[in-house]
């Protein structure tokens, strides 16, 4: 078996959590912008963004977010790693469907299928094409 | 030029940028001597894409705007081949073709 079709347990894991935040904060984030004033300066924007209770709870998330998604880039290709993030799109979906009682149109079935097959092609191929500090014994040979 | 191409260019813009900061990100993971420098880096360009983001939601809606940010797994790839030296294998690009459709179609349709 190729060992490089079997992904390590920490780095399932770290994946599992970079969707899991990525989803809250695009659910989070969503309900801050609909917030913000409306004006077309970007200043402003910036402005409104720094003063707004709700980002904090963002920053909070895309502190987390970074933390896990730099342990996750020290034992996978960015290539490979950030496509798993696109299972968001799925998550966020779904997660309206389950607890927002919105409808999902067929064509969303159609797209959360072609995503999962989209990711299931990435995580088919190697998960490092380059060697990580993470990766390499002090020799400089990779593990 | 109209808001909504103002809208479209800051999308296509933050995907760009969101490119460039992940590659920051794994540079972190490449130098360990300069581990901080290429995180401060990286976190700085991430900080501009989300103010270019949601600049670009106050001309688009966001049924427009979040299908347009499935680029950025186009410009991760295209980037982590150009600069990174990753190895793209047809599959790889295959995956993130498929994924590009797929988020669209459920984006598109919410």
């Amino acid at each position: 078996m190729n060992p490089e079709s079997h992904l390590p347990a920490r780095l399932l894991i770290g994946l599992a959590i970079a969707i899991g935040t990525d989803t809250a904060l695009q659910l989070v984030w969503k309900t801050g912008v609909a917030d913000l004033p409306d004006t077309t300066s970007i200043v402003e924007i910036a402005s409104a963004v720094a003063h707004a209770p709700i980002f904090v709870v963002v920053i909070g998330l895309m502190a987390i977010q970074l933390v896990n998604w730099l342990k996750v880039l020290d034992h996978a290709d960015l290539s490979f790693a950030k496509p798993f993030t696109s299972l968001s799109y799925v998550t966020v979906c779904l997660l309206s469907v389950f607890y927002l009682d919105e409808r999902i149109a067929p064509m969303q079935l159609v797209g959360i299928a072609v995503v999962v097959s989209g990711v299931w092609c990435v995580a088919s191929t190697p998960r490092t094409t380059i060697a990580t500090t993470a990766e390499k014994t002090p020799e400089g040979s990779l593990r | 030029m109209s808001a909504t191409a103002i809208g479209v260019l800051l999308v296509v813009v933050s995907t760009m940028v969101e490119g460039f900061g992940q590659v920051f990100l794994k540079k972190s993971a490449l130098e360990s001597m300069r581990r901080n420098l290429w995180i401060g880096l990286g976190v700085m360009v991430l900080t501009v894409e989300i103010v270019l983001y949601s600049g670009a939601l106050r001309f688009l809606a966001v049924s427009t705007a979040f299908p347009l940010t499935s680029l950025s797994f186009v410009m991760v790839t295209v980037l982590s081949r150009w600069l990174l030296g990753e190895v793209i294998t047809p599959k790889r690009w295959i995956g993130v073709g498929l994924i590009l459709i797929g988020t669209s179609l459920i984006a598109a349709h919410a």
